[in-house]
């Protein structure tokens, strides 16, 4: 038996207090229903401890093969309130919410929640509010060349945070 | 080739990554890309992340959700009563094969259960004829955290997906989850449902396009 499967329920109880949070924090982004991420995060554990043994810690971390099982469990969840009656249509798989843009997002915003409130907010500035680099200099009070090499540092901040929480290009 | 200015050219790399340069600087930082392969890939790593963050919601970026502290206990109650469920699986596995060890095993868990389990009574739902030789039944069982549902399907293409649904007397229609269907294996999933068994009305069965219900209790079924 591996080290670091998951067989007790001790294991479980463990994976659910390292990892629920942010579990439940992709499901949220993804159902944008509190009570359908509260059900992908617990249909995530169920499924994880039924195939505890599977989990080999040598190919990857508990992490990202608990965000393999719930990137399915939202995919299923997804399907069956977009086959609901009321807004049952044909081609139900075409309404299914792109799953990998909705990692992906999430991914940026748990990363942009990990990096510094500086580097945060120059993207923010500068990229999401698309404002010129002069008006982000004036009201921060730096230099245009501080604006510039900040925009730097914190996309290399980002780009680590990222691929800490899993993202590969 | 990296020259001694890298590093300024360097603190461009992001706003140029972005989109954020002016023409000119762009065009001497292009000069500069040309010679320099550790700019270039440091380029294109940061290049990458302009897609994933088009896709980003910058309102998000403060409040992160946290889930309610009852999930925990939710999650181990679900864990807990599958693992209770394996262990009569595999109890009865043993029986039906006649291992002496397994027979063993059989009287020790049948000494421990009864005090780790409330029982309580069952509810077994057939969903009776259905068109195309479909067959679903179910065993309902109720548990602290809700109801455990055992599910029975036969007749339809493997792979199918499946969907269950408890509706409560009151006519709140609550998920049991989700699994497929697949021929020649002998599991059969186990679901759960928040919704306590003593004020389940009904149960829905989703079968690919097909919604099957059936009473709770009662023997009335239909089909839409």
């Amino acid at each position: 038996m591996p080290a670091g499967a998951l067989n007790r329920e001790r294991d479980v109880r463990e994976a659910y207090s390292a990892h629920a949070g942010e579990l439940y924090g992709f499901a949220m982004r993804s159902l944008g229903d509190a009570g359908l991420a509260e059900e992908a995060v617990q249909e995530t554990f169920l499924r994880a401890w039924r195939a505890g043994k599977r989990f080999d810690p040598e190919i990857g971390s508990l992490r990202t093969w608990l965000f393999a099982i719930i990137r399915n469990v939202v995919i299923d969840l997804g399907r069956a309130r977009a086959a609901r009656p009321g807004v049952a249509k044909e081609g139900i798989e075409a309404s299914v919410e792109p799953i990998e843009e909705s990692l992906l997002a999430w991914q940026v915003e748990e990363a942009m929640r990990r990096i510094g409130d500086q580097h945060r907010r120059i993207l923010v500035e500068t990229y999401y509010r698309g404002r010129p680099y002069a008006e982000v200099a004036a009201d921060l009070g730096i230099p245009v060349g501080t604006v510039k090499s900040r925009v730097y540092y914190a996309l290399r901040a980002l780009r680590i945070a990222l691929e800490e929480i899993g993202y590969e290009d | 080739m990296k020259t001694d200015n890298c590093r300024e050219w360097r603190e461009s790399l992001g706003a140029y990554a972005l989109g954020q340069l002016g023409d000119d600087e762009r065009h001497r930082l292009d000069a500069h890309l040309e010679g320099c392969p550790e700019c270039r890939a440091e380029l294109e790593q940061l290049s990458a992340l302009s897609h994933p963050m088009s896709l980003a919601d910058p309102a998000r970026f403060e409040a992160t959700p946290t889930p309610p502290p009852s999930l925990a206990a939710q999650v181990a109650a679900a864990v807990g009563a599958e693992r209770r469920r394996e262990r009569r699986r595999r109890t009865g596995f043993g029986l039906a094969f006649g291992g002496a060890a397994a027979a063993v095993a059989t009287v020790l868990v049948l000494l421990v259960l009864p005090g780790e389990e409330a029982p309580g009574p069952e509810e077994h739902v057939d969903f009776g004829s259905l068109p195309g030789k479909v067959k679903i039944s179910a065993k309902l069982i109720p548990n602290s955290f809700g109801t455990e549902i055992h599910m029975y399907v036969k007749g339809v293409s493997s792979g199918t997906l499946c969907r269950v649904y408890l509706r409560s007397r009151s006519g709140e229609t609550l998920s049991a989850g989700t699994f497929r269907y697949r021929w020649g294996d002998g599991s059969y999933p186990i679901l759960s449902s928040a919704l306590d068994l003593s004020k389940t009305d009904a149960m829905e069965v989703r079968v690919g396009r097909h919604a099957y219900f059936a009473r709770v209790g009662g023997p009335e079924q239909d089909e839409t």
